[in-house]
Formats: structure tokens, C-alpha cells, sequence
């Protein structure tokens, strides 16, 4: 609640009067104000470039053509919105993007401090606009303050030579020339004076780490972002994710390195950067020495130019991952990773068991592939002569590099059927249809398939969704692919076929994509049934349903791509997010 | 600033009828017979799962006699409600399995225009009690609702011979491979016992026999096939009738017995009138031999809901809520709509999870909905539903739905919310009651919302 306050009070920044010059004093920089213990902080140096991406007329083209904006543009709160922001526009003599960019044109710096206090500190170029602009809120609020009988929840009060306002008897806020500080609470916005009245206590801007990351971003970023990991493990809800993290030998697997940095590294330093359309966040975890033969270790790439194969271009593809991870190290080292036997693990060694009868798990199939592992998910295109599904479920697959391909193919063959077999020998336990195994030919690679008929299927276009699986078992020469459908497993065979083996990324355990415009595509080909879920799980209206869906699948849309790479370089843990956000494609 | 209301009123209902003569004579309101709000919400909370203010003041308008008109033939295109709904609940079935057809299921009943026939498809599954978790796929218990929908207020032979041939109902009695060398006694005796005769009206012989009428019935791929070669086509004797009887046969001869009417009879007495007392054998008689008549269900049901028992005191507040009706009923009220999804969860937990019946006997109801566990539980749920976020959001807002209706202050619209909910009925300190809520509540709708938790609190609000 304080926190809205304060964001809100923020959003309401752009609406004040037009300056009658500006009188600006030196002030120590933003994060003096922020004491040293803050868990979290975030600069935003130069903000005209960010302010031009999530703010400029391609970006609100996008925004004010999504469903749920216009479904919302008719309602009378959106209605008064709007007026109250064209009547301070007519008042300003300003649009609301050029009041924006003059209040916060020194930039903004949030802070979130031990015990929830949160402070927001916004830099302008215009200490009358923002003088102005306060006057307009003030009289809003006490308007509504004394509509309610509660006229005297907006007070003020003097400290250290400052004036502090509330607004709501709980956040506080104060203006400092053209510096505008906003807080949770009154405590908060007392002990930023203090600070910056230098009571000799340390500040934020006096932390290492924060320093670090403030110099890199002052290069060439738009923002920096710091978070102080010794004091966020320190909550509970963070240290039980963490400890479940590390129980679960699936999450365990596929996170392996992320959580560790994060479960030994004391903080945490990101800056963000805008090229063209695409948000770049590069974060550095502080050094922490990682034991090549600690248990856990089973991600660290071998040698130095080690590391996550790019992931394989395919047709459809809506995301990819490509791992790093010695599968036989992982499971030897198991029970010093899950000193307890959870049930997945148990029923994994029993499947296991049954599918690899008399091989030993470990040294015989699981050394069997080689660290660099690709997952990919893909939509799929379904066969006129067998129909499409209801719901329509993306296809997945998996491809492994085989170690000795020519001796293990037939172990892999026998211990696929024998999978097929188990799957169709439960399915007939509950009167279910089961898979038919066929081999087909894809160029000169012979693949397994397993199908289920669609003889005397009534309604091609409405297919159960058993179809969406046809599932395949294909290698082509050191590549091994399990897929759950036929054509993913053909796809990958020309994939692999087409590009020569690419160099790994050195230092990089994990590399994530994921494709904005496939997703979406995936999620409209499901509309009906989407909007038909989210009917009977929250309650809409058809309508409100169709928003809310076609918002996501729009806002997918906006995401071009995204790709998230984890790694480490010299002993630091390294993770990059890039999105690039498709600004320029029109609305749908 | 707190006004006060005034106290709450006793409810205004007529007395109990003399004689079963009068018991099921058609309720004229006149002097000493109100038609008023209570009266008015007391039938469409039995007729279906309660309402809104707006459509107690249509009843109210058109007496009790034209409102049940509108609920035996709603003036809305059902066809058209039927048709969209069959689409969303076949995908569902398809695409989310049981829990998305138990969700979509709720949402039907929240918005069906023909609530009745909604309430009285409840009342049939109570007594199939079909176990869905052996139906395999979602689509056979699909098509087991659609199959109770079509009959529920029909001819009961026909439902009762659909039913024996509707996978739902053989897999949930382990009727699904009917082989002659086998007999399956174990739905014969369930179509006996829990859905025609009742205990003691039959004998192991014709249990047994009735069986052997089955045979050739299987399940295959999720639908009915009947195969001749495994049907028993030697002469059996069922209930003193002798013949090579088939299943229709049976269904026909079950419905024709007395005891099959009179227990049909007294087991919609305790749906629709009061589920606790047991009614004489001389109240039922009229229905039993209605039924035998005329085998249209529907007749009786109109026949029950006209009457001038059914208005009197003998009924009003005579049923314990179930879980479902104490849900739906708020919702309605509220004019809002939730998750269904989460409320199927929560009915659940409450005991009542639609297409899993705790035994073969359905579910027992009446007392036994409330303990001290699930009474708490329905406080939680009554307390979910009004939270104003969490699972189900901000979806019911009571004081949205008293502004509506033009209650604007506080103490006009928790006046307005003690009509709704409680029609006045129960004893309870109503302004003490919103003094509370505003001290708990901080604004008008968060107060408004504490107020509407306390009143489904109230014990008289767990009587339907």
C-alpha cells in the first residue's frame, strides 16, 4: 500500500504547471540519500532513451491497441483518466511526455531497505514544474482527504530544515529543489535526510559493489541495479526457494550454477542497456570460487572454451535450451546432492532400471551422453490426413551427443520400445488407445515412430488431444533426438544435417530463447480454449476473458525474443537477458 | 457514524396443512398465506440455487404461481444457453478433464436461464452416484450429465432405461462388461436399493435376477455396446414378473412398482420441502400415486412446488444448505461471478465434490453437511468469497450490488444486504453487526463486505 503511494505519486509526476525557471542547487547524488544496508537499488542514469522505448509513439501505439486497454478505455474511471490528464495538459501547455522527460531528466533511483521501507528518489530539471506539480496533487488530495472526513490525513511537517508531506497519514514525501524524494513511511524519508545532512552513517554510494556497478553502467548504460544477496538470503521465503531448489534433483539439474551463485555470492550487480529495440541486462555475481570437484560442479564446463552448444534454428520454434551438464557426474554424486530419497528420484532409477535392464546407470548409459544437451519446444503443423487436435500442444524434444553412437543406438532402441510398451500396457488397463510402432525413413536415417490411429476419428478438426503426440526415437551420427512428435524429430534431423557442429560458448552452463511471435502463434492457434479457462478460473465474462488473452498473446507478440544465458567467466558468475521487443509490427 | 437497524422481524409464513388433501392444493397467498420476500426467496433457493434482487422482485411481482410457471418454462432461449454451454463443456471435457467440467458445470448453474431443471439434474446424480474417478475419460461423465439434464424432469422409465445403458453409470458400478456367465449384482442391487425401490421393498432373488436382465451390456472405448451373444436371454422373474426381460424391460418394471413411487416421492420431499422430518406415508400417497399414473416427474415437482406445503412452515427453513447451495446461493445474491475452478475445489473439501458421491447412497445431506470442521470451512469460504482479493479476487462486491439497488449509505445497504441474504428471518443485532464491520472494515465496501461474511455466519443462513 505505502509502496503505491509512492509509485503513484510518481505516475503523477508529468502534470504541473509550465516552469517559471528553474533554481537548482547541487545536490550529493541520489544514492547518498540510500543507507548502506539497502537490499535492493536501481538507477536509472540516463533516462531518455528508456523513457523514449516505454513511452514514445510506437510504444503507445502498441499499448493503446492492445484488448484489454481498449476494453478499459470505455469505462468511466478511464474516462476521468483521461480527462484529468488532457485538463493538465491544456493547463501545462505541455504534452505529458515533455513534462516527463523535464521531471525526471536527472534521473530516478529506487531503493528497498531492511523492514519493507521503500524510497524513490527523482531527479529533474525543473524545481518550479515540480513545485507546481505538488501544489496540483496537494489540492487533489486534500479534496478527497476531506470528501472522506479524513482532512487531516495530509499534513506536513518540518524536519531538518525540509519540509515532509503525506498525503495518506503513511507514505512521505519531500521536494529539495528539483529533487523529489518519496518514501514508504515517514521514518524512511527522516532517515534520507539525515543522510544527506551527512550524519556521518555510511550510504549506499559508499558500498563496493554498488560502486562497481554504478562505474560499469556509467559507460555506455541506461541503468544499473544492485542487490545485496547476503541480506535477501536472510529472509525466509528466500531461503526456503533456495533449500527446494537444491531438494529437487529435476530443479536442481536444469538450475545448476544459477542457484549456487545465488546461494554464495554476497551480491549481485546488473546494467542495462538499450541497443536499437533490444533490452540488454548484463549481471555479475561477485567472485566466488567454484570447486571443480565439489558435487555440484556437475554444470562447470571442463575447460575453459567449454561450455552450451548454441541452440539449433528450426522451423516453428517457440523456445530452445541448451544446456551443459555431465549427466553421469550429477546422478554419482546424488546422494551427496539429496541426502534424502525423494520419490521422483525413486521412481526414476526404477524406470530406469526397467528401460536399461543389467546396464549400470551411471558409467553405462548415462556417460553415454556427453555434457552439451539442447532441449527444444516447437509448434507444431498437423497432418491434413489425420486432422488437427482441440487443443493444440507444442512439441518437445530433446538431443543428446552420444559418447560411442554406434554402440549405444541399440541399447537406446530396445530401452525406447520398451517405454512405448509400458505407456501402451497402462493405457490398456484403462480401456485407453495405445501407440502403434513403426519404423519410417527420413532421408538415410531410419527412425522409430509410434502413432495413434485415427481410423474412425469423427471430427478431424476436433482431435483429442492424445494426437498432439506421435512420439520419435531418430539419431543421426552422434546426435541422438527423443521428440514427442514425428515432424520435430524430422525438423531436427535436417537441422543437424544442414549445420555443421558450432562452436560452444565458452564459459556458458545454460543459454534460454525464446521466440515472442511463435508463442503467440501457439497461443491464438488455443484461443478458444484459453478464453474458455480463464472463464471458469477467474470468474470472467467472455469478454473479459477475450481481453485478458489477447493481451497476453499481445504482449507475446511484443517480445520478439527473449534469451537469457548463464554462465561464469573467471570464477564470476555471469547471467545476460536480452529482449528484443517488436515495437514497429502492427497490432493484431 | 453508526445507524442503527431495526430489529430483525420473524419470518411470515403460513401454517402447515391440515390434511394431504390440502398438503398439495395449489398455494393461493391470501390472509394468513404471504407471498413476500422470504416466501419468494425460499422458492428460488429450493427451485434452484437461490437469487438476486432483481429477480426476487420479478417473483414477487408475478405471485407464486406465475414464478413457478417461469421456472417449469423459462421465457429465455434455452436452446441457445443449452447450445453454447454443451460447446464450452464438451471442450472442456476434451482439453481439461473432470475438474474443468465440474468447473464449467457450476458456471451453468450460475447462469442457466432454467435453474430447475438444473437443480433437479443435482438431484439425479445424487441418486445415480455414478463414480467418476472409474469413468476414465471426462466425456463419459459429459454425457452422463447431458443424459440426466434430458430426463430430469421427463419420464423416469426413460431415464432410468438411458441410464442403463450410459457408460458413466456402468463404470461407476462396475456394470461394465455385463457377461452372461456373470451377472453384475452390484449395479442391480443399486438400481434396487438407491435409485428406485429403497431398502426392504425387494428380495436377493430379484437382485439377482435383475442382474441377469443386464447382461450383454459392455463399455467399450467409453461408450455402450450391447452384445447378444453375452445377454441372458432365459426367462427371469423380477418383483413377481416373469418374462425374458431386458434392461428397458427392467427400467419399466422397477418404475411400475408402488414402492418405486413412494420412494421417488418421499425422496423429493426431502429435496424440495424439509429433509429432516419423514413424512407419513398418507402425505406421500397423492405423489406415489401420481407417479404410478402418469410416470411424468415433472408433474411432480410442479405439483410439489405449487402446494401449500411447500409455502408453509413445514418447509420454510426446513433444509440444511448443501455446500453447493450455500455457494451458489451467496454468489447469486451478489450478482457477481468467481472462479468456478476454485470453488469446485472448495465444495470439495466441504464434502460435496460433484461426480464423486462417497458411496453408492450418494451423499446423505441434511445434518450431516454440517460439523464443526465443515462448519468452519464454510465460514472460510463464505470469508474467501468476500475477501475482495486472494483466489477469488474482488469479484463480489456487496456494496457495488446495494448501490445498484439504490442503497448508497451504510446502513441502508446492510439493511438491504440483511433482506437479501436473510429475508429478515434470523434474530440477530444487525447494527451491532455493521458497527463490527466498520471497525474491520475501514471503507464502505470493505465494511460492507465484513457485514455480508457475518451474515452468512449466521445459522439461520445454513437453513435453505
Amino acid at each position: 500500500m505505502k509502496l503505491r503511494s509512492v509509485l503513484f505519486l510518481a505516475l503523477m509526476l508529468p502534470f504541473c504547471e509550465a516552469p517559471a525557471g528553474a533554481q537548482e542547487e547541487a545536490l550529493a547524488p541520489a544514492a547518498s540519500w540510500i543507507p548502506e544496508d539497502a537490499i535492493f537499488a536501481l538507477e536509472v542514469l540516463r533516462p531518455a532513451p528508456l523513457l523514449e522505448l516505454l513511452c514514445g509513439e510506437r510504444t503507445c501505439a502498441r499499448v493503446t491497441s492492445l484488448p484489454a486497454y481498449r476494453r478499459n478505455e470505455g469505462t468511466k474511471e478511464f474516462q476521468d483518466f483521461l480527462g484529468l490528464i488532457k485538463l493538465l495538459e491544456a493547463k501545462l501547455g505541455t504534452d505529458w511526455r515533455g513534462a516527463l522527460a523535464r521531471l525526471t531528466s536527472g534521473g530516478w533511483t529506487f531503493a528497498l531497505c531492511p523492514g519493507g521501507a521503500a524510497l524513490l528518489i527523482i531527479d529533474g530539471s525543473d524545481a518550479d514544474m515540480l513545485q507546481s506539480l505538488h501544489e496540483v496533487l496537494l489540492g487533489i488530495a486534500r479534496a478527497e482527504a476531506e470528501k472522506q472526513g479524513e482532512a487531516e490525513r495530509v499534513s506536513s511537517s518540518d524536519y531538518a530544515g525540509v519540509t515532509c508531506w503525506t498525503f495518506d497519514g503513511q507514505g512521505a514525501h519531500a521536494l529539495i529543489g528539483s529533487r523529489l524524494v518519496l518514501a514508504s513511511s515517514q521514518a524512511a524519508l527522516r532517515a534520507a535526510l539525515d543522510l544527506q545532512a551527512g550524519d556521518g552513517a555510511a550510504t549506499l554510494a559508499t558500498v563496493p559493489p554498488f560502486q562497481a556497478a554504478r562505474l560499469a553502467a556509467l559507460q555506455d548504460a541506461a541503468a544499473c541495479l544492485y542487490l545485496d544477496l547476503a541480506r535477501l538470503r536472510r529472509a525466509p521465503r528466500v531461503q526456503r526457494a533456495l533449500e527446494e531448489s537444491r531438494q529437487k534433483p529435476l530443479a536442481a539439474l536444469l538450475l545448476a550454477g544459477i542457484s549456487e551463485a545465488l546461494r554464495d555470492s554476497s551480491w549481485l550487480a546488473g546494467a542495462l542497456r538499450l541497443e536499437q529495440d533490444t533490452l540488454v541486462l548484463d549481471v555479475t555475481l561477485c567472485e566466488t570460487e567454484r570447486d571443480p570437484e565439489d558435487p555440484a560442479a556437475f554444470a562447470l564446463p571442463a575447460t575453459p572454451g567449454d561450455g552450451a552448444l548454441p541452440n539449433l534454428g528450426l522451423p516453428r520454434r517457440v523456445a530452445a535450451l541448451s544446456l551443459y551438464r555431465d549427466l553421469a557426474r550429477f546422478y554419482a554424486a546424488k546422494d551427496d546432492l539429496f541426502p534424502e530419497r525423494t520419490s521422483e528420484l525413486i521412481f526414476f532409477e526404477n524406470m530406469m532400471g526397467i528401460f536399461f535392464t543389467g546396464r549400470e546407470l551411471t558409467g553405462e548409459v548415462l556417460a553415454q551422453a556427453r555434457p552439451t544437451m539442447r532441449l527444444v519446444v516447437a509448434e507444431q503443423e498437423y497432418d491434413p490426413a489425420i486432422g488437427t487436435p482441440l487443443v493444440q500442444l507444442p512439441a518437445f524434444a530433446a538431443v543428446f551427443e552420444l559418447s560411442e553412437p554406434e554402440e549405444f543406438a541399440e541399447v537406446m532402441e530396445e530401452a525406447w520400445q520398451k517405454a512405448l510398451g509400458l505407456i501402451n500396457f497402462t493405457r490398456g488397463q484403462q480401456a485407453l488407445p495405445g501407440l502403434i510402432i513403426d519404423r519410417v525413413d527420413h532421408g538415410d536415417t531410419r527412425m522409430t515412430v509410434a502413432y495413434f490411429s485415427s481410423a474412425g476419428a469423427e471430427e478431424r478438426a476436433r482431435l483429442h488431444q492424445r494426437y498432439n503426440f506421435r512420439p520419435a526415437l531418430a539419431r543421426r551420427g552422434e546426435h541422438l533426438i527423443l521428440s514427442s512428435a514425428e515432424g520435430l524429430a524430422r525438423d531436427l534431423l535436417d537441422a543437424l544435417g544442414r549445420d555443421a557442429r558450432e562452436a560452444p560458448l565458452p564459459g556458458a552452463d545454460t543459454l534460454l530463447e525464446l521466440d515472442g511471435g511463435q508463442l503467440a502463434s501457439l497461443l491464438e492457434a488455443n484461443h478458444a480454449t484459453l478464453v474458455e479457462q480463464n472463464m471458469v478460473e477467474k470468474g470472467h465474462t467472455m469478454d473479459e476473458a477475450e481481453a485478458e488473452v489477447s493481451t497476453v498473446i499481445a504482449l507475446a507478440r511484443l517480445v520478439e525474443r527473449l534469451e537469457l544465458c548463464a554462465g561464469s567467466v573467471q570464477g564470476a558468475a555471469r547471467f545476460r537477458a536480452a529482449a528484443r521487443l517488436d515495437l514497429a509490427a502492427p497490432a493484431r | 457514524m453508526v445507524h442503527r437497524t431495526p430489529p430483525c422481524r420473524a419470518p411470515e409464513v403460513a401454517p402447515a396443512p391440515a390434511s394431504p388433501e390440502q398438503a398439495w392444493l395449489p398455494y393461493q397467498p391470501g390472509d394468513g398465506r404471504p407471498w413476500n420476500l422470504g416466501v419468494a426467496a425460499h422458492l428460488l433457493r429450493r427451485a434452484g440455487f437461490g437469487a438476486g434482487r432483481a429477480r426476487l422482485g420479478q417473483a414477487l411481482e408475478a405471485g407464486p404461481q406465475g414464478t413457478i410457471d417461469a421456472l417449469l418454462r423459462p421465457e429465455a432461449d434455452t436452446a441457445a444457453f443449452d447450445r453454447a454451454f454443451d460447446e464450452h463443456e464438451g471442450r472442456a471435457a476434451e482439453t481439461g478433464g473432470e475438474a474443468a467440467l465440474r468447473s464449467w458445470w457450476l458456471r451453468r448453474m450460475l447462469e442457466t436461464p432454467h435453474p430447475l431443471q438444473e437443480k433437479m439434474t443435482v438431484f439425479w446424480l445424487e441418486r445415480a452416484a455414478a463414480d467418476g474417478a472409474r469413468a476414465g475419460e471426462a466425456r463419459v461423465l459429459l454425457e452422463h450429465v447431458r443424459l440426466l439434464r434430458q430426463h430430469a424432469l421427463g419420464d423416469p422409465r426413460t431415464l432410468l432405461a438411458s441410464l442403463l445403458r450410459d457408460p458413466a453409470m456402468l463404470l461407476g458400478h462396475g456394470g461394465e462388461a455385463g457377461r452372461r456367465s456373470r451377472p453384475n449384482e452390484r449395479l442391480a442391487r443399486h438400481l434396487l436399493e438407491n435409485v428406485t425401490l429403497g431398502p426392504g421393498n425387494f428380495s436377493p432373488e430379484d437382485v439377482h435376477e435383475a442382474a441377469r436382465a443386464l447382461t450383454g451390456g459392455f463399455v467399450q472405448g467409453g461408450r455402450y455396446a450391447f452384445v447378444p451373444r453375452e445377454h441372458d436371454a432365459g426367462v427371469k422373474r423380477i418383483l413377481g414378473r416373469e418374462g425374458n426381460f431386458s434392461g428397458d424391460d427392467l427400467a419399466g418394471i422397477l418404475c411400475e412398482q408402488p414402492a418405486a413411487a413412494e420412494s421417488l416421492a418421499r425422496a423429493l420431499y426431502r429435496w424440495l420441502v424439509a429433509d429432516e422430518d419423514e413424512p407419513e406415508r398418507a402425505l406421500l400417497a397423492p405423489l406415489a400415486e401420481a407417479f404410478v399414473r402418469e410416470h411424468d416427474f415433472g408433474q411432480l415437482v410442479e405439483t410439489v412446488l405449487r402446494s401449500n406445503l411447500f409455502f408453509s412452515a413445514r418447509a420454510y427453513r426446513r433444509k440444511i444448505k448443501s455446500p453447493l447451495e450455500y455457494a451458489l446461493g451467496l454468489i447469486l445474491a451478489l450478482e457477481g461471478m468467481v472462479s468456478t475452478t476454485e470453488l469446485a475445489q472448495d465444495l470439495a473439501a466441504l464434502g460435496q465434490e460433484l461426480f464423486r458421491p462417497p458411496s453408492a447412497r450418494g451423499w446423505a445431506g441434511g445434518r450431516r453437511w454440517i460439523d464443526e470442521a465443515t462448519l468452519a470451512r464454510r465460514h472460510n469460504l463464505a470469508a474467501d468469497l468476500l475477501r475482495g482479493a486472494g483466489r477469488y479476487g474482488d469479484r463480489l462486491d456487496p456494496y457495488e450490488v446495494a448501490r445498484r439497488h439504490g442503497c448508497e449509505r451504510e446502513d441502508s445497504a446492510a439493511r438491504f444486504l440483511v433482506d437479501l441474504l436473510l429475508q429478515g428471518d434470523a434474530d440477530l443485532d444487525a447494527g451491532a453487526l455493521l458497527q463490527a464491520a466498520q471497525e474491520a472494515g475501514g471503507n464502505p465496501a470493505a465494511t460492507l463486505r465484513a457485514f455480508a461474511r457475518a451474515l452468512a455466519r449466521v445459522p439461520e443462513y445454513q437453513l435453505a
